[in-house]
């Protein structure tokens, strides 16, 4: 199992290699893109890309010189079909640089890049939702090589897709940056803060109806409210706990590592590191984690063993215990956290 | 470089439009088995006073009844419901649609059950990949369309301009895109109208196109809020657990304090948007000019 983490200078290649990934994903927006197109959205950052193409290569020279691979991110939602051929042009010009993969949701891109970029595997996107095997097989008989899954799936649901696919490459997300709605289903842009930011935290204010028109009675509205406040809980650990990092360094936010153990039992072959746009730091000490519940999976440590060295290793372990911070909650360590089960905080 | 070109299709104007209505609530078919016919009041009459958001041509009456959810995995109709919707539909004359969403693999079984009870050429919205594969494969006698999930495009009521939605243009008339439809036996596009959307947006798709109406919508999740209302944690807002199918009975209505923005509600794990009035007006002057030739009516 590889350790597939985000960059968005040089400047990181190194530090993230030597912290353990292999496989490192990255954006560019070309210098021309924004004339030709009056937009940035060559993906889903605006922000994080790389500054060009000299960088892209530096990026790929000082990977292939560590032994890493990297995957160029193309994974807008959509693009019109005026961008397909420029997009294309794009993933060739990778592939004759050394890239590796380019990482792609909208399906007409993954057919022309198939068709006129042969050699430059396929990374379905998790913004794609592909989360069943049919899918899957249609994505691989679009030429896909691997399928990344989107975040709410289950340890079996995966379980289920690497069994039937064996050929295929499985790759699931691990660490950082929660969505509230599935990416490839939100027809939204994350605004900026001061015009509501992204919609699943936006100032909405809802009142409950009951569908036939009326008020919901009292005692469910009770239930409703505290639903709510556990909702606003749910968010806070979504948005990487209020966006804040443990005491020795470790991010918080949502989380899978202890899960490794299941997703390397059931052949996931990467896992995923989110935050294209945090800060080095926050990326090298993302990798660092990760790699150190996989040098225990590789040493053949048990299961049980596993996870709980990855609920204790941000030294907090009561984050863990109400499973809100977790991308699989099935699998938490019920034996590691222990008595930490009525110290679940409350959101800031 | 891109692989196919491909020619639009003959102007539709001239044919009548097609007029759907879709239920997601299996129980809601008792109060339409009451009709020997349906008509077009029939089915505003559900919307409410959302129906003042519709425009319809003079001439609509209804050609299709759609059951299910686009967006739930744990609202598919019971085999029973669909036997009884299919049944109703022979009775009033009606296409029947079966609607379907993005599927986990636990799904797929009661799934296969539910597209066997369908009568040759009936349609289902497929709003998966895999689904789409599914009903090709096995279900060659149904007629797949391709749902408002598939059909990508900037939704978010909250831009500030049409500036900002023209940023983000949709990949509907790609010629990958005609050709994996095409190789799915896909032959119809259902969509939504989206916020700063213009009659004209849907001229020169080559696919005939569907429009849902009064309500479009925004976003989304696997993880539902109201449906874990019943469940105590790790299980809350998680995914693969069970349902008790709240969001049948609430739904949460309101709007950014300040603004003027389109109706805005959240119905289990999805947002919604409700068109303006001037939206309606375009979706007219759309079917009015062929480009649209279906509106299905469906609630939020």
């Amino acid at each position: 199992m590889r350790i597939t983490a985000p960059i968005s200078t040089p400047a990181e290649v190194e530090p993230l290699v030597r912290a353990g990934a292999r496989e490192l994903y990255c954006g560019v927006v070309p210098p021309d893109w924004i004339q030709r197109f009056n937009t940035s959205g060559v993906n889903r950052r605006v922000f994080g890309n790389l500054n060009g193409y000299a960088d892209l290569e530096r990026v790929v020279d000082k990977a292939t010189a560590l032994d890493a691979e990297v995957f160029l991110v193309l994974n807008a939602q959509q693009y019109g079909e005026q961008h397909l051929d420029a997009l294309t042009e794009i993933g060739t010009r990778f592939r004759s640089i050394g890239g590796k993969a380019a990482i792609v949701a909208d399906i007409s891109l993954i057919a022309s890049l198939a068709a006129n970029v042969p050699d430059l595997d396929i990374h379905v996107s998790s913004v794609a939702t592909c989360r069943n095997v049919e899918s899957a097989r249609f994505f691989a008989a679009l030429g896909a090589n691997r399928i990344i899954l989107p975040r709410d799936v289950t340890v079996a649901e995966i379980g289920a897709i690497t069994e039937a696919l064996p050929d295929l490459d499985i790759e699931a997300f691990v660490l950082n940056d929660g969505c509230v709605f599935e990416e490839g289903t939100c027809h939204t842009v994350h605004l900026p803060m001061n015009k509501g930011g992204p919609i699943c935290i936006d100032n909405y204010q809802f009142e409950y109806r009951a569908t036939d028109g009326g008020q919901p009675h009292e005692r469910a509205l009770r239930r409703l409210e505290q639903n709510d406040l556990d909702y606003k809980r749910w968010l806070w650990y979504r948005f990487g706990n209020g966006f804040s990092t443990a005491p020795n360094g470790y991010p918080w936010g949502p989380c899978g590592v202890c899960a490794m153990p299941a997703m390397h039992a059931a052949g996931v072959h990467a896992v995923k590191i989110a935050g294209r746009e945090g800060a080095s730091e926050r990326k090298i000490k993302s990798v660092e984690l990760v790699a150190r519940v996989l040098e225990r999976i590789a040493a053949g440590e048990p299961e049980d063993a596993v996870r709980e060295f990855a609920v204790g290793l941000r030294d907090a372990p009561s984050h863990c215990a109400g499973g809100y911070m977790c991308y699989y909650p099935e699998v938490r360590s019920q034996q590691a956290v222990g008595d930490a089960e009525a110290k679940v905080p409350t959101a800031a | 470089m891109t692989s196919t070109q491909h020619t639009p299709t003959p102007d539709s104007g001239t044919r009548p439009i097609e007029l759907g209505f879709a239920l997601v609530d299996e129980r809601e078919l008792a109060s339409f088995a009451r009709h020997e016919r349906l008509t077009r009041d029939d089915y505003l009459d559900p919307l409410g006073e959302a129906r003042d958001c519709v425009a319809l041509p003079d001439d609509a009456e209804p050609t299709h009844f759609f059951l299910g959810s686009e967006f739930c995995e744990h609202l598919l109709p019971s085999v029973e419901a669909i036997d009884r919707a299919v049944a109703l539909c022979e009775r009033w004359g009606l296409t029947f649609g079966l609607v379907t969403p993005i599927a986990c693999d636990g799904l797929f079984p009661p799934l296969r059950a539910a597209l066997a009870r369908l009568p040759a050429g009936a349609e289902v919205t497929v709003n998966d990949w895999g689904i789409a594969r599914l009903v090709q494969r096995e279900f060659p006698d149904l007629r797949p369309v391709a749902g408002r999930l598939l059909g990508k495009m900037l939704k978010d009521p909250r831009l500030p301009s049409a500036t900002w939605a023209r940023m983000y243009p949709n990949g509907l008339r790609a010629g990958p895109f005609r050709d994996i439809l095409d190789g799915l036996g896909i032959g119809r596009l259902e969509l939504d109208f989206p916020p700063f959307g213009a009659a004209d947006m849907y001229a020169g798709i080559d696919f005939p196109v569907g429009v849902r109406a009064p309500y479009g919508y925004i976003a989304k999740g696997r993880i539902c809020k109201l449906g874990s209302l019943s469940l105590d944690s790790p299980e809350k807002f998680s995914p693969g657990h069970k349902c008790r199918r709240e969001c049948l009975g609430f739904n949460e209505v309101g709007a950014r304090p300040g603004t003027n923005e389109l109706p805005t509600s959240q119905r289990g794990n999805t947002m919604y948007y409700r068109h303006a009035k001037g939206m309606a007006t375009a979706v007219a002057e759309a079917v009015k000019n062929g480009w649209v030739n279906r509106i299905v009516l469906s609630g939020a």
